[in-house]
């Protein structure tokens, strides 16, 4: 099988794990919406919880993804790193978004504020700047091994915030909710919270994986027509 | 008493989907050209 027919077949195949995502979210918000009890003190508002946690999650797993490849590119140079870096920026940029839109929609209500200059928020928006600016400068840059390289340099600058936001509720004082799970005395949640919350963290991830395949096999398309046009020309 | 800010989370459920689905649409049918 040449790279262009396993690419349109992971194009394809992709799409059946896209569909399953589909679902999977579609039954988080039935889940969150209607069968998890409204939260006393917050009202349901708190139900923003269940998507503005699962969007921030798999940001983090997408610039962990990037600053990985990003690394091993720089060390192995091979260019289905870089593809799987850029799909994974994408995505994660496009999840960031979600956090920074949802984050304010909750408190408003719950801090009279619908932004704080916080040291978790203006680190997450800190981290979407830097992403933008790797797609940008994705966009610029046409020569493949140099636009691999650089990249690679800022994907890895940008997922070094990515455990300095994580810690930024610890390490500064800061009106955002401390971890309701991954804290060192074990989950606070109330049983039926905390599953739908862990159900809509694993309907995320698979939506992020779909999302990521689909765009790696898109992308390897491009770099093969390409690389068909350039050959063509000479 | 809890409070009704029901209105809220409707928008923020309401703006995600629309984010998602739409980046959603665009991944795919790019997938086709």
């Amino acid at each position: 099988m040449t790279t262009v027919e396993s690419a349109r077949a992971a194009v394809r195949t992709s799409r059946l794990l896209l569909g399953v995502a589909l679902l999977l979210v579609a039954a988080l918000y039935v889940r969150a919406l209607a069968f998890t009890p409204v939260e006393a003190m917050q009202g349901p508002a708190q139900k923003i919880f269940y998507v503005h946690v699962p969007s921030a999650w798999t940001a983090f797993v997408a610039f962990v993804v990037v600053g990985a490849c990003s690394v091993l590119y720089l060390v192995m140079r091979d260019i289905r790193l870089d593809r799987l870096a850029a799909a994974s920026a994408e995505v994660g940029t496009v999840f960031t978004t979600g956090v920074l839109l949802s984050g304010p929609m909750w408190g408003k209500p719950i801090w009279g504020t619908w932004w704080t200059w916080d040291a978790r928020l203006t680190s997450t928006l800190f981290l979407w700047f830097i992403f933008f600016g790797y797609l940008v400068l994705r966009g610029a840059v046409r020569e493949p091994g140099q636009r691999a390289r650089f990249s690679a340099v800022l994907g890895i600058l940008g997922a070094l915030l990515v455990p300095f936001i994580h810690m930024s509720v610890k390490l500064f004082r800061t009106l955002h909710p401390q971890p309701v799970v991954m804290n060192p005395d074990g989950p606070t949640l109330p049983g039926s919270m905390l599953a739908t919350l862990l159900f809509g963290v694993f309907a995320f991830t698979i939506f992020y994986a779909g999302l990521v395949w689909q765009r790696y096999a898109q992308l390897t398309l491009e770099d093969a027509h390409a690389a068909a046009a350039a050959e063509s020309e000479r | 008493m809890t409070p009704d800010n029901g209105s809220f989370m409707t928008a923020a459920y309401v703006v995600l989907g629309v984010l998602y689905a739409g980046y959603t649409a665009w991944v795919w049918r790019k997938g086709r050209d």
